[in-house]
């Protein structure tokens, strides 16, 4: 059980800068998910903690240990592959064996440890078995097998189900989630998926062009985007945009554009009141707009595609010239071409600096 | 069954004639060019070491049965090249393979100037044998006085009377083959290591420390199909090695392998029977080794799958 550290962490290709100036500290037991698009460095800085990338600058720690001049076996990590890495030449049981053998583990130690974790994934009918004898989600629990068996300070997965098809993959998240409560190891996790990072991460690290853009717990992320990009990268369907000008109206504020013109709420004036006269944008997610009501908050729009989804339904409209898309109730009786009337709760929008994209 | 039925089932094998029958019909040419370039050719060498064929002789070919195998038996120049050509197929094979690892292992990490490293290991393989040829046989005897002349001149007598007339040709020829056959090997071994994930070396590397044993328990078993080919293909080059041997030793046969011994007695002395039966000789041989080596190296067992999820 050990916590990470990354101090001002940078790693430099010929031509690239691929991961700068992280600054992370995950904590002991803490089920750590970096989400991003690809490119974005997570592989990259997943890859230093493990120690098979060098470390252009900055520091990595693990427990109270700087490890950047520690080779990989002795970082006290383990690690689980996109395309699982079982070696094809091996029986399960070697598979899982492997790093304990590389250990000089006493034999009977490793058969217990082999077993233990085989129970516990359910795999110990497949020991005797080549992993090309498996299906996807079992070669995928061998993997993860072979990384328990070590008794990690830290588990290290790198977009561990990528592989796997939509149904298995939901499985085998929850089962992840369950053997993290149980084993209480500290765990990095990396993926391109906001939905696993999301149901996954205690917190989730948000990366993009090698920045960090946010870290926070799943619903911070998700009700207080630090940005634009986290806020359309969290949440699906994905967040809606508007450019909308601030202008003054009494003694508030209202944001307007061609489609819509809704008022500031009073506790938020004092901050975009600095915007007055300028352009900023709006963030509106899919869920937090409603059918109907004709209030202040209510705008028109025209219904472009409809897509029932049985639990709901995506409405693809335009409001204004701006397309976005509202999710509602399954009960609605939406047609093409119809215009329907939309409210949005004032507290629930997003506003975002046009030019740093930061939010307000 | 009923009546539908059974006429339905006779249908069915009707078609399934038809099919058989385009099956082979789509296979003829294959098996044509087979049979026209390689089982013909190999059973007319049968025959023609069971006969006394000679262009010396007059009239037909006499049959003769195992006499000229028999001969062989008894003829110490045969189990000369024999020997000869059985240590030349297995020191060449096990360096080659040995320094084509190497290679392989070299060029498989990048660095600064792999390119030109790769192109200096690939460039004996690339030119046409005689060039290369040509080039080896300066090294080892420069054609006008360099530092080294003198020490060559004197490595070749040492290596002779030590080893006996003959031994520093066939370890000029042996290092030929060496040099110009490891850069093969290395590049072939090269494509079998970058077929393999990289993953795989990555999850050894958080394993072990030592690339020692990584290198045994990791790479070459995964590189095994890749290293019973490469062996395979080493060893039947030089089981029927003619072209290094002679264009070295510009036909002069210091010491005779069993392609250039079968050549002389063939086409220099016209005896195609004995000719025929001596190449075909080790052949039982070089089965038995290959059969062994793929036993070994590539059971289907072991082989991993590819294309499945």
């Amino acid at each position: 059980m050990a916590q990470v550290v990354m101090k001002a962490l940078n790693k430099k290709y010929d031509e690239v800068h691929a991961v700068k100036d992280v600054n992370l500290h995950i904590r002991d037991k803490e089920f750590m998910v970096l989400v991003g698009p690809s490119g974005c460095g997570k592989t990259t800085t997943l890859r230093m903690v493990a120690g098979l990338e060098e470390i252009t600058a900055g520091d990595i720690s693990i427990g109270d240990r700087v490890v950047n001049d520690l080779p990989p076996k002795d970082r006290d990590i383990a690690m689980v592959f996109q395309n699982y890495a079982l070696y094809p030449h091996m029986t399960v049981y070697d598979n899982m064996a492997f790093g304990l053998k590389m250990r000089k583990f006493p034999k009977a130690e490793i058969q217990k440890r082999v077993q233990d974790a085989a129970d516990l994934l359910g795999i110990g009918e497949l020991l005797k078995r080549k992993p090309r004898q498996l299906s996807g989600g079992q070669r995928q629990r061998v993997a993860v097998g072979r990384a328990i068996v070590r008794h990690p300070q830290v588990f290290l997965f790198d977009e561990p189900l990528s592989n796997l098809d939509a149904k298995l993959r939901v499985q085998m998240r929850v089962e992840l989630k369950r053997l993290h409560d149980r084993l209480e190891t500290t765990a990095i996790y990396v993926t391109h998926d906001q939905v696993e990072a999301m149901t996954l991460g205690d917190r989730v690290v948000v990366m993009k062009d090698g920045w960090i853009q946010q870290v926070g717990e799943p619903l911070e992320l998700y009700g207080k985007p630090a940005n634009k990009f986290v806020a359309g990268f969290i949440g699906s369907p994905a967040m809606n945009f508007a450019d909308a000008m601030v202008v003054e109206e009494g003694s508030g504020l209202v944001v307007t554009n061609p489609g819509f013109r809704i008022p500031v709420p009073p506790a938020r004036v004092e901050q975009l009141r600095a915007y007055k006269g300028q352009t900023l944008t709006l963030g509106i997610r899919p869920e937090d707009m409603r059918i109907g009501g004709d209030g202040v908050n209510a705008f028109e729009a025209l219904v472009e595609v409809v897509e029932p989804l049985g639990s709901e339904i995506l409405l693809d409209i335009t409001v204004g010239r701006q397309a976005m898309v509202a999710r509602v109730e399954p009960t609605v009786r939406a047609k093409i071409h119809e215009k329907v009337r939309f409210s949005v709760k004032p507290d629930q929008l997003h506003y975002f600096d046009a030019k740093t994209e930061a939010a307000i | 069954m009923s009546d539908l039925a059974s006429r339905r089932a006779r249908r069915t094998s009707a078609a399934r004639r038809r099919e058989i029958g385009i099956a082979y019909l789509l296979l003829a040419p294959t098996v044509l060019l087979m049979v026209g370039v390689l089982a013909y050719p190999v059973a007319w060498e049968v025959w023609v070491s069971l006969t006394d064929l000679s262009p010396l002789n007059d009239g037909p070919a006499r049959f003769v049965g195992l006499e000229n195998y028999r001969r062989l038996a008894g003829d110490p120049q045969f189990w000369r090249a024999a020997t000869v050509t059985i240590v030349y197929a297995a020191v060449t094979s096990l360096a080659k393979l040995g320094l084509g690892m190497g290679f392989a292992l070299l060029l498989a990490r990048p660095f600064r100037g792999r390119a030109f490293v790769f192109l200096a290991i690939f460039l004996p393989w690339a030119y046409p044998a005689s060039v290369s040829v040509v080039g080896w046989y300066w090294t080892l005897s420069p054609p006008i006085p360099t530092a080294y002349s003198v020490f060559m001149g004197t490595l070749k007598y040492a290596v002779d009377s030590a080893f006996g007339g003959g031994a520093w040709a066939f370890l000029s020829v042996t290092l030929f083959n060496i040099w110009r056959g490891s850069s093969f090997i290395g590049v072939f071994l090269l494509a079998g290591l970058n077929a393999v994930p990289p993953e795989l070396f990555d999850c050894a590397l958080l394993e072990s420390k030592s690339a020692w044993r990584r290198f045994w328990l990791v790479t070459v078993p995964l590189l095994r199909p890749f290293l019973a080919l490469a062996v395979f293909l080493s060893l039947t080059t030089a089981f029927s090695d003619l072209a290094n041997v002679w264009m070295l030793m510009a036909g002069r046969i210091v010491f005779p392998v069993v392609g250039t011994h079968a050549y002389w007695l063939a086409i220099n002395s016209g005896q195609f029977g004995p000719a025929s039966a001596l190449s075909l000789a080790l052949v039982p041989f070089l089965l038995a080794v290959l059969f062994v080596l793929f036993w070994l190296f590539d059971r289907p067992e072991t082989r991993p799958a590819r294309g499945t999820a």
